[in-house]
């Protein structure tokens, strides 16, 4: 859930990796339906038509993809950082322990008292 | 501040060499796809003897099934390169990153702290019981040299009955120089001071 924007594209982007992919397969799926004796036309069509749209889906994708990157590079690198608000919490989670401490120590102290 | 001025213009020469590295690769491997197929096709008897012809053109087609490969790579490499510019360089969404994380760490922040304070309360009132139930034990009478609490207790009023040493160690408590537990335990008697005489009646 965290990060959505970012990890939309990233994700856009492993499919594009994926239909790479399937270029790849479906270019070696008609050759090899070619070098048949007997080749099966219908699978050859839809094989063909197959790679023809994936080549022209993962052109379109990346184009816009750069282009998009277009628009958001300035070129200065990123100064934002969640480094206060991180120590911070270090700070609080460390408070925490550090009671947690004291009273253990309490509660031995009370233990010993107990026994004696 | 010549060298931020040039980064600019190389990012956007960076974008279009992927944008030129897109087109080609696209163009490669259809063209070479369309080759391959076109080669596939029986030509007529030339000059040329069958056997040399055939071997031509499987190596031709090697070659091309090569081609269309090294492409796939190499638009491989475009995305991977294109998934670390985004990482970089998409300021929106870095930012969002960047804010949601915050937030994320404040809440969690403002728990510790809460459950902190809650705890402080509860401290606080626990030991008062604690040092009530102490005072009035017969081990505060038996080990009263052991510890400085009870020293400085006992060093200020030496010949209080067990009656009204109940009430005592808040008396004690603002005595700069008590002992460490007592020093400890002063902060929080000040901030229990309201309920704790209550519950004591």
């Amino acid at each position: 859930a965290t990060y959505s924007l970012a990890n939309e594209r990233l994700r856009a982007l492993e499919d594009i990796e994926r239909e790479i992919g399937a270029i790849l397969q479906n270019a070696g799926t008609v050759i090899l339906e070619l070098s048949k004796e007997k080749t099966n036309e219908r699978l050859l069509d839809r094989q063909a038509a197959a790679f023809t749209a994936s080549v022209q889906h993962v052109e379109a994708e990346l184009s816009a993809q750069i282009r998009y990157l277009t628009q958001v590079a300035t070129g200065q690198p990123h100064e934002g950082s969640s480094y206060s608000s991180r120590k911070d919490c270090q700070m609080a989670l460390k408070r925490l322990d550090y009671a947690r401490l004291k009273l253990s120590e309490v509660a031995r102290t009370c233990e010993q008292m107990l026994e004696n | 501040m010549a060298q931020q001025r040039a980064l600019p213009q190389s990012k956007e020469t960076l974008l279009q060499s992927y944008n030129k590295r897109l087109k080609d690769d696209v163009k490669s491997i259809m063209d070479n796809f369309t080759e391959i197929i076109k080669t596939a096709k029986i030509e007529d008897e030339t000059q040329v003897s069958r056997a040399t012809q055939g071997e031509q053109d499987n190596y031709e087609m090697h070659v091309r099934a090569a081609n269309i490969v090294r492409a796939g790579e190499s638009l491989m490499k475009l995305v991977s390169d294109l998934k670390q510019f985004l990482i970089l360089n998409d300021f929106p969404s870095v930012n969002e990153a960047i804010d949601q994380r915050n937030q994320q760490l404040r809440a969690l922040q403002e728990e510790c702290d809460r459950k902190l304070i809650a705890l402080r309360d509860e401290v606080s009132i626990d030991l008062y019981e604690l040092e009530e139930e102490y005072y009035s034990s017969s081990s505060s009478l038996c080990e009263a040299n052991d510890l400085p609490l009870c020293e400085a207790y006992w060093r200020l009023d030496p010949d209080t009955d067990s009656t009204d040493c109940l009430s005592a160690p808040l008396l004690a408590s603002p005595e700069p120089s008590a002992g460490g537990p007592l020093q400890a335990a002063a902060p929080t008697h000040s901030h229990a001071g309201g309920p704790g005489p209550t519950e004591h009646a």
